[in-house]
């Protein structure tokens, strides 16, 4: 295993790490840089839990390794209420998308980076963007409905 | 009466700390200097232990310990209230299946422990197994636990009424044969846990569980503790479903850390828990049931035979759960029951939402299909006329205070247009009914005691904080809490603290499992709260010169019935309170015993054993493609009778994701297990349901108003999928004319069942 010193933007803050080679993002984000807001639920990129945004897509940061992070800006989910709660956290709990919240984070950054590119998705497009997310309480139906909540919402602040 | 924060749909009062990342979850508790354990499992499904040698494993820099079966307690142990120890932490001579727990590794790093278990060397005598249960039961089979002499775990065998009269009686007779698989609760957060030792010998274990209190029970027993020596501290769940009561994880990493003289966490990887969890109980049914020309049923034979798996976890009384809750559902009297639950070479097999009702609901009401069709009378029809009701007592003994049945069999056929659906039929398009029930509390579960305790603490800045033993499992159940403590306070429930449970210092609560926590648990903090606005009001009394008795509550403030400008808010009473009591917070305390229910007899299984019974009923329409087999849920309507929906939102959020893991089993959902354990062992191979496969989904809330339920709710989420698995395989009877008898019925069996029917009849088929 050799060493890799990486640079990487975390929620707005550049910040330089020494990785192993076979570092995941995933280990980098919850072990080196302590954000246990992102999850990991199967380490093989099959549940969606350890969803992350790198330079604003959804990836799961299970498959992906430290080292190819070098350089990216990443957004976990603690980066995304800097300023209060982002409307799609909002809808999360006001639709009462939340029971156990362990696939919540992977599901709200899916559910932004969806709204980011398309502000008015149908539920065919909402249900392929969280459709690589499992969800074992839920049923997705109130996710669903958040996923439309934010969406009205993001249109009428018109950001 | 009107009510302020109960029946409101509130959202959950720790979603904020869900949707930020903020919770610490099982898998994200740290502590210092913590070390990280992994476990090695056998590769052979029975086998004597010739050989273990950890020496390389021990050498390799950075492993701190490594524990096999020599160093555990050699008495053997088994769940809480279970009567057969079968169980050693770590296995000492023998392994029963692929994935039994051989030995463990406490290293600085995961992957250390991971390279340290790859060192270890273990020798096996290979034996015969086996991993139908069925097999296991006859003569010659391959005996998993000697000393028990047979692999009967437990067997049941009883007769209400008179069945051969019933049967003499009827009009009609259908028998059935049905199969049911072994099944993952797969919550996205897997088992883990961190365990460390004070100095004086005490332990204490951070740990995602349902229930503190049976896993401080259970691991003081395991390690040979005194209870007292054993604290528990409840984390967050992601998930739980019945997987989350006691696991061999738990005991392992007490004694990594204990050898290793430092904290250590442990957690599963995915595949750990396809090999090694403790899926549902594997069940074969055979069935024979019987009905006069108007429906009227006479008689009912049932024999199951259930897969215990390799330990005895819970599957007995989930044995008994499927040999007889079913039964209350219509007035049947005249019953005959025989049932096994069987060891083999497989994962011990325990809880998962609904007990062994999804099993036995699945096969008995296909059969009562059978016995509509072969009467012609409609499936709705036939239930309606059998339906229990309210002040029933039924066949086993259960007294029904409160049955929202006939209600939820109208509504659920209503909200899918079942009438209207079956007069304009479809091509390969399908409507299926089917009902359930479960209970609020299961007496029967633990031989010494059932009940709840709940404490309310109000402190000098009228903080409330509510300590219950019950955990949340991620269903809602700190909301549901502060709901009942602000209805009873006069407080906002975003403004109450719902503490997660902690042996140490929350009331004894038997922990969330068979539907209790709400009923039971609700029960006890709804008292606790009103102990301590007993103890406000008498201070009121003091601060305003009037007697206890003359003051009135509302709107946050006590006043005097007779002169309401005379009046002193909470806030200030909690102030005064706590100064004249030197400090102290005002704490209300809240016991909570069912009333009514008794240990069910041991022999009969007769006996009411629990104060409410929550029923259910799903109505569904599917499509089935003869092209490629597969099954899709079109719409699905599910009523639900919990009683009263202290909060309608989670309640719904319930039963849409009950019915959706109804979904998985009944269509896709199943651990292929065999000599090589677990072969499916991932998420790409056992596929649960997704987003996209969702059908238009109908929860409907059905509210009868249980006496015994805090303002009467009963128990709801285990029956949100008991009943889906019978209702879409009648739904496919209904599409195609082909009765399913075996789930999940994957679009690989749903194309061979088509094939079968082409040939018999020999000619394309006629869509049902």
């Amino acid at each position: 295993m050799s060493k890799h010193s990486i640079m990487v933007n975390i929620n707005g803050s550049d910040a330089e790490y020494e990785v192993d080679s076979s570092d995941t993002l995933l280990s980098l984000i919850r072990e080196k840089a302590g954000l246990t807001g992102t999850k990991q639920g199967c380490n093989t990129g099959e549940c969606g839990s350890c969803t992350v945004l790198v330079n604003g897509k959804p990836v799961n940061s299970c498959l992906m390794l430290a080292v190819e992070a070098d350089g990216a800006q990443i957004t976990t989910i603690e980066g995304l209420s800097a300023n209060g709660l982002h409307p799609v956290q909002q809808a999360f709990i006001d639709a009462g998308a939340v029971q156990c919240g362990y696939c919540t984070p992977g599901m709200v950054l899916a559910a932004k980076a969806l709204l980011d590119s398309n502000r008015s998705p149908s539920d065919d497009e909402i249900k392929r963007a969280i459709d690589g997310h499992l969800c074992r309480c839920t049923g997705y139906k109130k996710i669903i409905d958040a996923v439309k909540i934010a969406s009205k919402k993001l249109l009428e602040e018109g950001s | 009466m009107q009510r302020r924060w109960v029946g409101k749909g509130i959202p959950s009062i720790v979603a904020a700390e869900k949707v930020t990342g903020k919770m610490v979850f099982g898998t994200d508790f740290a502590l210092p200097g913590m070390l990280y354990g992994k476990v090695l499992r056998s590769t052979v499904p029975h086998a004597r232990i010739k050989r273990i040698d950890t020496t390389k494993a021990e050498r390799l820099l950075g492993v701190k310990a490594v524990i096999t079966g020599a160093d555990c307690p050699e008495h053997k142990y088994t769940v809480a209230g279970q009567p057969v120890a079968d169980m050693t932490i770590l296995a000492r001579e023998k392994v029963y299946y692929v994935g039994d727990e051989v030995a463990a590794v406490a290293a600085i790093s995961e992957d250390i422990a991971e390279e340290a278990l790859e060192l270890i060397e273990v020798e096996y005598e290979e034996l015969p197994a086996v991993f139908d249960p069925e097999e296991a039961m006859k003569e010659g089979a391959p005996i998993l636990h000697e000393e028990l002499g047979s692999n009967i775990a437990s067997h049941l065998d009883f007769v209400r009424g008179d069945p051969d009269e019933g049967f003499a009686s009827s009009d009609a007779i259908v028998e059935g044969h049905f199969e049911t698989q072994m099944v993952h609760q797969c919550y996205l957060e897997p088992h883990g846990a961190v365990a460390a030792w004070s100095g004086s010998g005490k332990l204490t274990m951070w740990i995602p569980t349902q229930s503190a209190t049976l896993c401080r029970m259970t691991y003081a027993k395991a390690l040979g503790l005194d209870p007292k020596d054993v604290r528990i501290i409840q984390l967050p769940l992601g998930g739980a479903f019945g997987g989350k009561l006691e696991y061999k994880l738990h005991p392992i990493v007490a004694l990594l850390a204990k050898k290793a003289g430092a904290p250590v966490k442990l957690v599963n990887s995915r595949r750990d828990e396809f090999l090694a969890g403790t899926p549902r109980v594997p069940m074969k049914f055979y069935v024979r049931l019987g009905g006069k020309k108007d429906g009227t049923f006479t008689a009912k034979e049932m024999r199951i035979i259930a897969g215990n798996g390799a330990y005895t976890y819970y599957a007995p009384p989930i044995l008994v759960s499927a040999a007889t809750r079913h039964d209350c559902l219509y007035r049947i009297k005249n019953i005959r029951t025989k049932a096994w639950a069987v060891y083999t070479n497989q994962p011990a097999t325990s809880c998962f939402r609904g007990f062994g009702n999804p099993q036995s609901h699945f096969a008995f009401e296909s059969t009562i299909d059978m016995l509509a069709h072969e009467l012609g009378i409609d499936p709705l029809e036939i239930r309606l006329r059998n339906a229990s009701q309210s002040g029933d007592v039924t066949a086993h003994g259960w007294k029904m205070y409160s049955v929202g049945l006939t209600d939820c069999l109208k509504k659920s056929a209503e909200a899918l247009g079942w009438e209207e659906k079956k007069k304009n039929k479809k091509p390969y398009r399908g409507v299926g009914i089917a009902s359930c029930l479960h209970v609020s509390g299961n007496r029967s579960f633990l031989p010494f005691f059932d009940g709840s305790g709940a404490m309310v603490r109000v402190d000098g800045d009228c903080h409330v904080t509510v300590y219950s033993g019950e955990p949340d499992v991620g269903q809602g159940l700190r909301t549901t809490f502060a709901q009942i403590a602000a209805e009873e306070l006069g407080i906002p429930p975003w403004d109450i603290e719902v503490a997660l449970v902690d042996t140490e210092i929350s009331p004894h609560g038997l922990g969330t499992y068979a539907d209790r926590a709400t009923t039971l648990g609700g029960n006890a903090v709804r008292i606790a709260a009103m102990d301590a606005k007993r103890q406000l009001r008498e201070t009121a009394a003091q601060i305003l010169g009037i007697a206890a008795g003359e003051i009135s509550f509302g709107d946050g403030m006590f006043y005097s019935s007779d002169d309401p400008e005379r009046k002193v808010s909470l806030a200030e009473t909690a102030r005064k309170a706590s100064y004249l009591r030197g400090g102290a917070p005002i704490v209300g305390h809240g016991t909570f015993i069912p009333p009514d229910v008794v240990m069910i007899d041991p022999k009969t299984k007769y006996g009411n054993i629990s104060c409410a019974y929550p029923f259910a009923v799903h109505a569904v329409e599917v499509e089935v493609d003869p092209e490629t087999g597969n099954v899709k849920v079109l719409k699905f309507a599910a009523a639900h009778d919990l009683g009263y929906a202290i909060n309608p939102l989670a309640s719904e959020g319930q039963i849409e994701g009950g019915g959706t893991q109804g979904i998985g089993y009944a269509l896709r959902e199943e651990l292929v297990t065999g000599s090589l354990g677990t072969e499916n062992a991932s998420f790409r191979a056992y596929e649960i349901p997704r987003a996209s496969e969702m059908p238009e989904f109908v929860p409907i809330l059905v509210e009868s108003n249980d006496p015994n339920g805090p303002y009467g709710a009963k128990g709801l989420g285990e029956p949100a999928l008991n009943a889906t698995a019978a209702a879409i395989a009648n739904a496919i009877f209904d599409a195609v004319g082909i009765r399913v008898t075996r789930i999940p019925v994957t679009p690989e069996r749903m194309l061979n069942l088509l094939n079968e029917k082409l040939k018999t009849e020999g000619k394309p088929l006629s869509s049902g």
